[in-house]
């Protein structure tokens, strides 16, 4: 009996070999996908504010065409930035598209500083206050999706993640790119 | 600071680990003080009828249990209540939701509860028991005072609290440490409303137990210094910087808070709460740092700078 375990010890070690692969690939798989999944979510998040923000456009511009229905330029720059947010496909496209709506909405705001009327109006400094707030929520689910973009890479560009993620043909994610005013600082005033 | 310089900082901390091990440790401390109780219940039973050891352990194992379930599932909401803290529903608290609304989305983590704290001094503390049931807390006093910057720092350091399951490893800490000082001063009571007739068996147990305690107190209270270790606070600044990407915000609002209590007096708050107050609601002057539990505000900020 002894003689015949001594002889066979090498089979017991690929069978443990053989094992701990196939948990590290499983792990691996799961952990990919995971992070690929926050990722989605990220990204939905980002969407869900970016709406919010458009649906509370309406409300502000005929807030304001009450008071101020004689500056036209603003409008039209409005309209514009929000059939841009409409038409836009992709990715790149809505962030190019929402960079200009926050552009078009700080001019509003600014020309709002010459109706005094308008300022005091309750309506109009709530829609001001939640629209400076949906801008910095805006910010922080994009750095959000940064972030697990970064981790995402993280995990299949080290050792060993790569070489699992080449086996899954996973490969690295591209980051969403930042306006020049959001990388001073995520707080957005008006 | 720009992406490039997060990347640099960022991708050395690792805040897996911090929650890792906070996950370990809750289950370790859970053991330990399990066995310390079955073993008090165990010599107990002794002086009382080694022949219901058994009955002695059952009782005192589910007694154990409910105690500590009841404590850990409402611990949220036994610190809001014991300083009457009342939920940020009305249409003035908008900005403030907004503020753990954005944050918390930069967290990806679920928006906690809001709730204010009656009271003039700067302070805030987030309880909760994972992050889907957390709660953070700030002092109608810390609204007035910090601007919109400053408050995001205190929140987004709250935050972090919250995501790491710091809070969950201190109140189980503290519940059970509660639960052996409860089951000890119960037992020491009872003893002195024994009948003196099978003293003498009695005498010579008693003196050991009398000394067991004594041995157990302080080593109890060494672990829930232990539980309460400075390091999280550490962590937690650091992690509230990763989120604002911005660190005078939080360094600001410290300043702030120090200077307040510099010369307002201290409200000696519920122990179970003051332990994840973002500035120690206990005077700082007498204790020594080891035994405190928030390190000195200096060098928060000192280590807040080095970010």
């Amino acid at each position: 009996m002894d003689g015949g375990i001594d002889m066979f010890w090498w089979i017991w070690l690929i069978i443990i070999i053989v094992a701990a692969i196939i948990v590290l690939v499983i792990y691996y798989y799961n952990k990919i996908v995971v992070l690929s999944n926050r990722i989605d979510n990220a990204f939905s998040q980002i969407d869900v504010q970016l709406k919010k923000r458009n649906d509370l456009i309406p409300n502000l511009v005929n807030t304001v065409k009450g008071y101020a229905k004689h500056e036209k330029g603003i409008f039209e720059e409005l309209a514009k930035a929000r059939a841009e947010m409409t038409s836009a496909k992709d990715l790149k496209g809505k962030f190019k598209a929402s960079d200009h709506l926050s552009n078009a909405l700080r001019s509003v705001f600014a020309v709002a500083e010459n109706y005094p009327v308008l300022k005091a109006n309750e309506n109009f400094s709530q829609l001001q206050q939640e629209l400076s707030d949906i801008e910095s929520k805006i910010a922080y689910t994009r750095q959000f999706f940064n972030d697990s973009i970064l981790v995402y890479n993280n995990t299949v560009t080290l050792i060993p993640g790569m070489w699992f993620a080449k086996l899954f043909g996973r490969g690295q994610k591209d980051y969403l790119q930042t306006s020049q005013a959001e990388r001073q600082n995520v707080k957005v005033e008006f | 600071m720009d992406y490039s310089e997060y990347k640099k900082t960022y991708q050395k901390i690792s805040f897996y680990d911090q929650i890792r091990n906070n996950k370990i440790k809750s289950w370790i401390l859970m053991i330990i003080i399990v066995g310390i109780i079955v073993a008090l219940m165990y010599i107990i039973a002794q002086v009382y009828n080694p022949a219901l050891t058994f009955v002695f352990l059952i009782i005192g194992i589910v007694f154990s249990l409910l105690y500590v379930w009841i404590g850990y599932y409402f611990s949220d909401k036994i610190a809001l209540a014991s300083v009457k803290a009342y939920e940020a529903n009305d249409k003035k608290y908008n900005h403030l939701n907004n503020l753990v609304d954005g944050l918390s989305l930069a967290a990806g983590l679920q928006k906690p509860k809001v709730y204010i704290m009656p009271s003039q001094e700067l302070n805030a503390f987030a309880t909760g028991r994972n992050p889907e049931n957390g709660v953070v807390c700030v002092t109608e006093g810390l609204l007035d005072k910090l601007n919109d910057k400053e408050l995001e720092g205190v929140i987004a350091h709250e935050l972090t609290h919250i995501r790491n399951l710091d809070i969950r490893f201190v109140t189980l800490a503290i519940v059970l440490v509660g639960l052996i000082a409860i089951i000890s001063e119960v037992f020491l009571r009872s003893l002195f409303f024994s009948n003196s007739d099978d003293k003498d068996n009695k005498n010579i147990l008693f003196l050991i137990i009398g000394i067991a305690i004594a041995i157990l107190a302080p080593i109890l209270a060494n672990l829930v210094q232990l539980a309460i270790s400075r390091k999280r606070e550490y962590m937690a600044d650091a992690g509230a910087v990763q989120l604002t990407r911005d660190n005078t915000g939080l360094i600001n609002a410290l300043k702030k808070i120090s200077k307040y209590y510099e010369t307002n007096e201290k409200t000696i708050a519920n122990k179970t709460v003051s332990s994840m107050f973002i500035s120690s609601p206990f005077s700082g002057k007498s204790l020594s740092n080891l035994f405190s539990t928030h390190p000195s505000t200096e060098s928060r900020i000192k280590a807040l700078e080095a970010m």
